[in-house]
C-alpha cells in the first residue's frame, strides 16, 4: 500500500492560531508526520527599532511586544537602566511593581483559560474569565489611563503613586471564587479530560533542550521560577507550582493554580501599601540618560515564561544592540516535536495549551 | 461514570446560573461609557513655551515645530495619525501645557482635521 501525504497549510488567518502564526503540517490521514512552523508576519523591528531611539522614547512602545502582559517589557527596560546607573528602588515603589505585575499575570492567564476552552470548543468560560479580566482591566485603565499599553514604570520608580486600593481588594476577594467556578466548569469535565489527558506530552528532557520556560516547565516536573531569585519578590512568601503529569491538562492546572498564588501575592503587596507612606522616588532624569559603555542584560519571569533583555551601549544616549529574548519564541519551535504523532483535531489543543501568543514570537 | 455525570452536573448547573444576570455591554454608539480621569486621548496644548521637551520623548515623532531666524519656536504641531497616546509628553512637559483629554472618537472624514496645528510657543 502506498502512503500518500497531505501538505496542509494550516493559518495564518486561522482564528485559533492565536494571532497570525502559519503550520506547514505534514498528514498521513489525520495522522502528523512533521510540522513546520513559519513565523514573522506580525514583525515590527522592535530591536531595530531601539537603536533609533533614545530609552524614555523606547520605553512606551515595550509594552507592544506582548500586549497581553506589557507591564512586564517595561519592568525590563526599566530594570537594566536602573541597574545600569545604580538606583536603588525604594520598599514602596517594589511593592507596586509587584502587584501590577501579577495583576497583568493573572489577566493574561484569565485570557488564555478563555482562549484555550474556545480551541476546545467551550464557549461560554471564555465569557466568564473576559468578565474578571475586565475588572484587572478597568483598574488598569484607571490607574494608568489605559487597559493595555500602560507606559506606567518609569526609569528608577513610577509615573505616579498608586490609587484606588479598594478596587485591588475587591478584585482579589472576588477572584478565588471565581476561579472555583471554572474549576467547577472545566476541571472534571470528562470532554475537556478527554482532550487534554495524555494530549501533548512534553518530557523533562525534551523542554529543556528546547529551552522551555515558565508554566510549561514547571508542567513538566522542572522546579524552575525566576521570581524566586528576584529582587523584586524578595520578602513575598509564595509557593512554586511545579506538577508531573506533563500533558495538557497539567499546563491547564498549572496555570489556574498559578492565579490562586498570584492571588496570593498581591494580597500581601496591598496589606504593605495599605499602610506604607506616601511615594517619595528619585526618577531618572530620561532627557540626558546615557548608559555607561559595556554589556547589560535582565530577567523576569513572564507569564510565558522567561523574558529578558539585554542591550550593548556605545556610552550613547541610544543602545548600540538590544536583544529580546521571550517565552512564547521557544514554545512556538517546540511544536515541530510535540505535534508529530499526533492527530490533526488535537494539534490545536496542543498548541492552544503552550500559551504562546505571536507579537512575542515575532517582536 | 458517575464522576462524570456530577462534573458535567456541576458545570452545566454553573453555567445555568448565569441566565439571570444583568447585560453588562453597553449599546454603543446610543449609550456610551465614561472613561477615567486618568485616560489618555486626544491631546490638547495651552501654554506652550517652546522648549521642545515633548518633541525628544515622543516615540513616534508626531510633535513638529518650527523656529524663526532666532531660534525660538513660533508654531508647532501635533499630528494623532502618527500618536500613540503614550503620554509621554504630557508626562515630562515642565509647564504642564500639554493635556491628554477624554476624547477617544477620532473617526473624521478629514484627515488633516487629525493635526492640530498651533501658533505661538516662545511668547506664552
Amino acid at each position: 500500500m502506498t502512503i500518500t501525504k497531505l501538505k496542509l497549510n494550516l493559518g495564518p488567518q486561522h482564528p485559533s492560531t492565536h494571532g497570525v502564526l502559519r503550520l506547514i503540517l505534514e498528514l498521513d490521514g489525520e495522522k502528523i508526520l512533521s510540522c513546520e512552523p513559519d513565523v514573522g508576519y506580525l514583525h515590527r523591528g522592535m530591536e531595530k527599532m531601539a537603536e533609533q531611539m533614545s530609552y524614555i522614547q523606547y520605553l512606551p512602545t515595550v509594552d507592544r511586544i506582548d500586549y497581553l502582559a506589557g507591564c512586564f517589557y517595561s519592568e525590563l527596560l526599566c530594570r537594566i537602566v536602573e541597574q545600569a546607573l545604580n538606583v536603588e528602588l525604594p520598599d514602596k515603589v517594589r511593592a507596586i511593581r509587584v502587584m501590577l505585575l501579577e495583576l497583568n499575570r493573572i489577566a493574561s492567564h484569565l485570557l488564555w483559560t478563555g482562549s484555550f476552552l474556545m480551541d476546545l470548543g467551550a464557549t461560554s468560560p471564555f465569557f466568564y474569565t473576559f468578565r474578571e479580566r475586565e475588572m484587572i482591566l478597568k483598574y488598569f485603565e484607571k490607574l494608568t489611563g489605559q487597559r493595555m499599553m500602560y507606559n506606567y514604570f518609569v526609569f528608577g520608580g513610577l509615573r505616579k503613586d498608586i490609587d484606588y486600593l479598594e478596587d485591588v481588594q475587591e478584585i482579589i476577594n472576588i477572584l478565588p471564587k471565581k476561579i472555583d467556578d471554572y474549576e467547577k466548569i472545566i476541571t472534571d469535565n470528562p470532554i475537556f479530560l478527554k482532550r487534554t489527558e495524555g494530549k501533548g506530552i512534553l518530557d523533562k528532557e525534551t523542554a529543556l533542550n528546547y529551552a522551555i520556560t515558565g508554566v510549561n516547565l514547571r508542567a513538566s516536573g522542572v522546579d524552575l521560577d525566576f521570581r524566586n531569585g528576584d529582587y523584586l519578590y524578595k520578602g513575598f512568601d509564595f509557593r512554586t507550582i511545579v506538577l508531573e503529569e506533563k500533558d495538557s491538562w497539567a499546563r491547564y492546572k498549572a496555570r489556574i493554580m498559578e492565579m490562586r498564588e498570584s492571588c496570593n501575592i498581591i494580597h500581601q503587596a496591598l496589606e504593605y501599601l495599605k499602610t506604607a507612606p506616601t511615594l517619595e522616588q528619585r526618577l531618572i532624569n530620561p532627557l540626558n540618560l546615557k548608559l555607561p559603555e559595556g554589556d547589560y542584560s535582565a530577567q523576569i519571569e513572564a507569564p510565558r515564561g522567561l523574558a529578558s533583555c539585554f542591550i550593548r551601549s556605545d556610552g550613547g544616549d541610544k543602545p548600540y544592540r538590544l536583544k529580546w529574548r521571550t517565552g512564547s519564541y521557544y514554545s512556538v519551535n517546540l511544536l515541530r516535536k510535540l505535534l508529530v504523532g499526533e492527530y490533526l483535531n488535537d494539534a490545536i489543543a496542543i498548541a492552544g495549551s503552550l500559551d504562546f501568543i505571536l507579537p512575542e514570537v515575532d517582536k | 461514570m458517575i464522576n462524570a455525570i456530577k462534573s458535567l452536573w456541576e458545570g452545566h448547573w454553573t453555567v445555568f446560573k448565569h441566565l439571570f444576570r444583568k447585560a453588562v455591554t453597553l449599546e454603543y454608539p446610543e449609550k456610551k461609557r465614561e472613561p477615567n480621569e486618568a485616560f489618555r486621548g486626544k491631546l490638547t496644548v495651552n501654554g506652550c513655551i517652546g522648549c521642545g521637551v515633548c518633541k525628544r520623548v515622543c516615540p513616534s515623532g508626531a510633535i513638529e515645530y518650527q523656529k524663526d531666524d532666532e531660534g525660538k519656536v513660533r508654531s508647532y504641531s501635533f499630528d494623532l495619525k502618527k500618536c500613540i497616546f503614550c503620554g509621554n509628553c504630557a508626562y515630562y512637559c515642565p509647564k504642564g501645557a500639554i493635556k491628554m483629554t477624554k476624547n477617544y472618537e477620532l473617526a473624521t472624514e478629514d484627515k488633516n482635521s487629525l493635526c492640530l496645528n498651533y501658533k505661538g510657543g516662545a511668547d506664552d
